[in-house]
């Protein structure tokens, strides 16, 4: 039987009177990838965050209990955070300089902190962004980049959590390749996941997790067998309906380089629509133009008929809400009814118009309970469907969500449908995602993209 | 952001802001610290970040050295026997108040080219390979970065708000209302940003006392050693000349 490389045995942690895990019992050797999932706020990052030693050291958590590395190494484990932008330290300015930061920090020669960034770089598929600045690239070439220096400490035990929510099927599939191939080569793995289809192709082992305890231990195969179905299910395109969303010959980037090129898609009403591609196709990037927050060089942008192509970015708000991969960067408000009214007010909509949407908003996306919580003590996934319900409650005629199902559980993903349906039945709404299941299951067109531009459009029936 | 300076060593502007601050300090007023002055807004200049460090430096050093002029010259009625645009002052204080004034100057723009020429990351590795821990390392990057990166999260911050249609502006009132969206989510976001960068710097073996390794060292030719040394002996001169005087 090969090595350990953690023995964890957790009877109790705690962050203050919370307990977050109880009763857990976790081994991993040399070779072996072991599973971890359950529902939002079942402390599976807890587990993840014990299992790389990190819980007590960079926490105010209370652990009782022991978690060994008998495999030793300086550093036992290697951590990849769920947010890629987590693992950022800063203290690199290209992506080799912040994958070296590990290696530099273990003190090793130059040659030796070379040879681990290179083949970091390469088994995180990251070598051809190897110097651009890390905060250039998007969600899923981060992935990557935190992926790599993850890789670059060169543990004998790596723990992951939630590493493919960003990342496009592709990269997805070469990634579950890349972590077989590292348990081949003798490593430990600790992956935090919630999709069935991920854990079922990488994990030997997998525990489910629900209120800090292991509730089912097993083969992926035989626990994972099917995942919740998403009620309700994806509505058919209504043949001659009028275009929500009309985009024609757009150009737009950055200062110094094109992004979008002459790029045209649309979205009849009634339509939900995937917005899919490879990291850096450029969708991310279009949604930011069609806002106004990444501006137009040609091309023009309608919605409902209007064109909104030359109006300032609050302007649009009436016609196109857009809800960031980062729901921080908007909460503010002390209530959750608060938070969703601050759209409509700063809209001038009529206070009964405005109730009555925030109402329905918090009801779509099942937060119609927690009017009076603070957005702060909300889970990050709760906190996503309070900013999809913020963007709905002035019911503007389109809606687009940047990849709203990441690190959401089946429930917050059914939640997000509901809503997304809701948002088709009076307008239309696209979805940034490389969630396949959720976009097959829930979009009637699929449109994918490649370097600044539509390369296929495939429309399903309902 | 590349500046002239980036062709060097980190350390030789260092050395020669240092040697320019001292200069300022040591020798007499008005001049030395004037030409201090000049020297440092033309390195500046010379390296491409002129505009930068003339707008960094004008911002500290104005409101410093209008509280100079009026707590040296003009709040000092007992001695003010001489009038400049209607205002008394005392001619003697006010000599005093341009040669702490210019100093001062001198020894902000000295900085503030260093700052706004050299990257951050490249001074902390050259810093690195001449011995300063890893804590070193990281405050010196946190601190100089902690003005681009909350400046970047505002305007994320302000973008999400925008795109919810709330407008900025609106008078005084309506702009201190609107600070209420934008502050919330921006200190939030760095509180929880700073607990996450110490997350961060823990899983990647950070090590506060350990010093640090580089993968590309910091060329440092034997001629700018020769020079920094050079500058180096000046500043030690300057001081022992200002001690004897």
């Amino acid at each position: 039987m090969s090595e350990l490389v953690l023995d964890l045995a957790i009877a109790r942690a705690r962050f203050g009177e919370r307990t977050a895990l109880r009763d857990v019992r976790l081994q991993v050797r040399r070779g072996e990838i072991v599973g971890v999932t359950g529902r939002v706020g079942a402390g599976k990052t807890t587990l993840a965050l014990a299992a790389a030693g990190l819980l007590a050291r960079a926490t105010r958590a209370s652990v009782d209990g022991s978690i060994a590395h008998p495999a030793g190494g300086s550093p036992p484990a290697s951590f990849v955070f769920e947010n890629p932008w987590t693992q950022l330290t800063e203290l690199g300015g290209s992506v080799e300089e912040e994958v070296a930061v590990g290696p530099e920090n273990q003190g090793l020669a130059p040659d030796a902190i070379r040879r681990r960034v290179d083949g970091a770089l390469a088994r995180a598929d990251a070598a051809r962004f190897a110097s651009r600045p890390p905060r250039e690239l998007s969600g899923g070439e981060l992935q990557r980049v935190a992926l790599a220096s993850g890789l670059a400490l060169d543990a004998p035990l790596i723990v992951l959590d939630e590493p493919t929510a960003q990342l496009d099927p592709r990269a997805a599939e070469e990634f579950t390749r890349a972590l077989r191939a590292l348990a081949a080569q003798g490593n430990g793995i600790v992956l935090v996941e919630q999709s069935a289809r991920v854990l079922r192709a990488a994990a030997e082992r997998v525990l489910v997790l629900d209120e800090g305890a292991i509730v089912a231990e097993g083969d992926p195969r035989t626990i994972l067998r099917g995942e919740a179905a998403l009620e309700p299910a994806r509505a058919g395109p209504v043949v001659g309906a009028p275009r929500t969303l009309e985009v024609r010959g757009l150009s737009a980037g950055y200062a110094d380089r094109d992004v979008l090129r002459e790029l045209s898609v649309e979205v009849p009403r009634g339509v939900i629509t995937a917005w899919m591609g490879e990291n850096g196709a450029g969708k991310s990037t279009l949604a930011r133009a069609i806002m106004g927050l990444v501006p137009a060089r040609a091309g023009r942008i309608a919605v409902s008929g209007v064109d909104i192509t030359t109006l300032p970015v609050e302007r649009r708000a009436p016609h196109v809400g857009l809800v960031f991969q980062d729901p921080g960067a908007q909460l503010f408000a002390r209530t959750v009814h608060e938070e969703v009214m601050f759209g409509p007010r700063a809209l001038s909509i009529p206070r009964d118009q405005a109730l009555a949407g925030a109402h329905e908003a918090l009801a779509a996306v099942g937060l119609e309970h927690d009017a009076q919580v603070n957005p702060a003590d909300l889970t990050p996934q709760a906190q996503r469907r309070l900013a999809i319900a913020a963007a709905m409650a002035a019911r503007p005629p389109m809606l687009i969500l940047d990849e709203p199902t990441a690190g959401q559980d089946a429930a917050g993903r059914a939640w997000i449908a509901r809503a997304l349906v809701l948002q088709a039945s009076r307008g239309a709404a696209a979805v940034i995602t490389h969630d396949v299941e959720f976009a097959e299951h829930l979009c009637s067109q699929h449109v994918t993209f490649a370097r600044g531009q539509v390369s296929n459009i495939r429309v399903l029936s309902a | 952001m590349t500046s002239r300076f980036d062709r060097w060593n980190p350390l030789t502007p260092l050395a020669g802001a240092l040697l320019l601050v001292t200069a300022a300090f040591v020798a007499p007023p008005p001049w030395a610290p004037a030409a201090a002055l000049a020297v440092a807004l033309a390195a500046a200049w010379w390296a491409g970040v002129g505009r930068r460090t003339a707008v960094m430096a004008a911002s500290i050093a104005i409101p410093t050295w209008a509280l100079l002029a009026l707590t040296n010259a003009v709040l000092a009625p007992a001695h003010a026997t001489a009038m400049l645009g209607g205002v008394r002052y005392d001619p003697v204080a006010a000599r005093d108040a341009i040669a702490v004034a210019l100093r001062l100057g001198a020894a902000i723009a000295a900085l503030t080219a260093v700052v706004a020429g050299v990257a951050p990351r490249r001074l902390t590795r050259a810093l690195a390979a001449r011995g300063l821990p890893s804590w070193g390392a990281y405050l010196i990057v946190a601190s100089l970065e902690a003005a681009p990166e909350a400046r970047a999260r505002a305007a994320r911050v302000l973008d999400a708000q925008r795109c919810r249609g709330f407008a900025p502006g609106g008078g005084l009132a309506g702009r201190a209302r609107a600070l209420v969206p934008l502050i919330g989510p921006l200190v939030a976001g760095l509180v929880v940003e700073s607990d996450e960068r110490a997350l961060a710097l823990d899983a990647r073996g950070f090590v506060p006392v350990r010093r640090r390794t580089a993968l590309t060292a910091i060329a440092d030719p034997p001629a700018e050693r020769a020079v920094r040394a050079a500058m180096w002996l000046a500043i030690l001169a300057l001081i022992a000349w200002g001690m004897l005087r």
